[in-house]
């Protein structure tokens, strides 16, 4: 490596100036981190523009990544063929009864959601057409009802399956089973920490309640959700007892689904389903189009040794494993305010990885920590594809549900604090019921 | 033009559908063959997804191009309509410059992959690097649209 011939230092400059630089001018970060690319490959004798074909080859040659597709897939499907009806329902004989009713509807559906999809922005997307509209009719704040239903829609990835974790186990090898089963306790917190927070705000702003579902009424709710719930049971399963891999799985969630839709649940008409295909195309070629320039880009900083120099300087402040999480997730929520979730990864993943290694964190709590703070990032400006997604659906600019969103945002922070302090929240399931899958 | 442009994009987006429901095929295959009789279990079949999913990602990002939607990061105020179409060229010619990088480099790639083929499933490797310059020209094309508009934009010769 001593042949390059720009020192780290220059070359780190040169990649992210230029990024930054057309990052500002509003070019697309898929194409602005593969610009960034190019004034070193045209400087550097050794290297040619081919690289970045070959990277992207690379990056999107990859069975792993199928499963953002399928997962994306499943959630259309899901509400399409009335899956998600159900669930509604469900939840609302549940919680309906609580202060901010649909409120807390809205943060539990998406608890059962992110059992099944493994995608926050398929989350988002879906219930901010659900809700948004329904809560501001019962009286809710709008800008309430587009930051509840974005931060909610964060779950997805924290609860498994999520998209995240596949990407992480991608490319950080860490045991993707482990991850879902260390995933789940946090999910729950942070939606236990959102529902407190709808409960003090609709107790300051008089928000509406539901008379109490009797318990037939739950039974029967339940009852009729019992084919969508034993999604999460097949997919999450079926991981762990190795009947397939993650990806595998996906695609068993858009057969099921598919199933329950066309045969169960008998709601799909050919063109809802041609109309799901689009979606998934769209919304999924643009995230990893993405990944395949991210790719590209950290290839550059891996050649030149970038990350290595920057630890250089973190390594000698002598850290133990609670100060490195923070540490660690704090590069996170900054990161995840300007780049997407996977690019994130593959980028900084990499480069924190021997940070957390050399203090000795368990690579399971390293993810976690890693992929809480990237899902918060979901809904921090200016880029937060969730709040961005629920913005859009509710016609207003970004600005509007800012306040809200960072309100609601303190006492996730505070779970995510709580995870780095004690890693026996995220570590606790996998421990008890697949050790093996920890070492 | 517009209707080449729309027809095309329709091609494309259509594919695209295309691409995602067969995938869907050998990833099941592969679960089936794993567990039951019924058929071999082809080595292919998780070579051919990653392949369906590679053309799957290229026509994505072109369609993308047309329809705007590739992720953009907003942190400059909203600007009024003219020097929004101002930057918004700006912003387009960095991606030209990608683009003609994915065309000449692309037919490079296609070239070096002319007598290659894939190790598994023996299919000729100059289809599948072929969604490189293919993407390349494509994107130079809805960006010549993109530009056509703005300009006029700009220009003050059509509304906004």
């Amino acid at each position: 490596m001593m042949s390059a011939a720009l020192a780290p230092g220059q070359a780190a400059i040169v990649l992210f100036g230029t990024f930054f630089t057309l990052f500002l001018l509003r070019v697309p970060v898929a194409f602005a981190l593969g610009l960034a690319c190019l004034p070193i490959l045209a400087f550097e004798p050794r290297l040619s523009p081919m690289m970045l074909l070959n990277e992207t080859f690379k990056a999107y040659n990859s069975f792993i990544l199928l499963a953002v597709p399928f997962y994306l897939l499943t959630a259309s499907l899901m509400n399409t063929g009335g899956v998600t009806d159900r669930l509604v329902r469900l939840s609302r004989s549940m919680v309906g009864h609580f202060p901010g009713a649909l409120a807390q509807i809205n943060v539990l559906l998406s608890v059962f959601f992110a059992g099944i999809s493994g995608s926050s922005t398929a989350d988002a997307a879906s219930q901010s057409k659900i809700f948004i509209d329904a809560q501001v009719k019962e009286g809710y704040g709008l800008s309430f009802s587009i930051a509840i239903t974005a931060v909610s829609a964060v779950l997805a990835v924290i609860i498994p399956p999520s998209i995240l974790m596949i990407v992480w186990g991608g490319v950080i090898s860490t045991s993707i089973g482990a991850m879902y089963l260390a995933g789940f306790l946090p999910g729950i917190l942070i939606a236990a920490a959102q529902m407190v927070t709808v409960h003090v705000y609709a107790k300051i702003y008089n928000y509406p309640v539901y008379p109490r579902a009797t318990l037939k009424e739950f039974f029967y709710a339940g009852w009729i959700s019992i084919p969508a719930l034993l999604t999460a049971f097949i997919i999450v399963g079926g991981v762990l007892l190795g009947w397939f891999t993650p990806t595998e799985s996906a695609a068993v969630a858009v057969l099921y689904t598919t199933l329950l839709s066309v045969f169960i649940y008998r709601e799909m008409s050919f063109k809802q389903f041609y109309d799901a295909l689009v979606e998934t195309g769209r919304l999924s070629s643009i995230a990893l189009f993405c990944v395949g320039t991210a790719s590209a880009f950290g290839w550059l900083l891996a050649y030149y040794q970038i990350p290595r120099a920057l630890l250089e300087n973190v390594s000698t402040w002598g850290m133990g494993i609670t100060q490195a999480g923070f540490f660690i997730a704090f590069v996170f929520l900054v990161v995840g305010c300007f780049l997407d979730a996977i690019p994130a990864i593959i980028i900084f993943g990499t480069i924190l990885q021997p940070l957390a290694a050399s203090v000795g964190m368990n690579p399971v709590h390293f993810a976690i920590i890693g992929i809480v703070s990237l899902a918060f990032g979901l809904v921090t400006p200016p880029y937060g594809l969730c709040l961005m997604i629920s913005c859009s659906v509710a016609g207003v600019p970004i600005r509007f549900a800012l306040k809200d969103t960072l309100i609601m945002l303190i006492p996730m922070i505070l779970m995510l604090a709580a995870i780095i302090i004690w890693p026996d929240i995220p570590l606790i399931l996998p421990r008890l019921i697949a050790p093996e899958l920890l070492k | 033009m517009k209707r080449f442009l729309d027809g095309f994009h329709r091609g494309l987006t259509w594919l695209m559908a295309a691409m995602v429901g067969i995938l869907i095929i050998p990833v099941t295959l592969q679960i089936v063959s794993r567990y039951t009789a019924l058929i071999p279990s082809w080595i292919w079949t998780e070579e051919l997804s990653r392949f369906l999913f590679i053309w799957m990602i290229m026509l994505g990002s072109m369609v993308a191009v047309r329809e705007g939607t590739h992720f953009v990061v907003d942190v400059l105020p909203q600007l009024p309509p003219r020097p929004h179409a101002a930057v918004q060229i700006v912003a387009d010619l960095g991606v030209l410059v990608f683009a003609g990088i994915f065309t000449w480099y692309g037919i490079e790639f296609v070239k070096f992959g002319w007598n290659q083929t894939s190790e598994l499933a023996d299919l000729p490797m100059p289809f599948i690097f072929a969604a490189w310059p293919l993407a390349g020209l494509t994107w130079i094309v809805f960006l010549g649209e993109h530009f056509v508009r703005n300009f006029r934009i700009v220009a003050g010769r059509a509304p906004a």
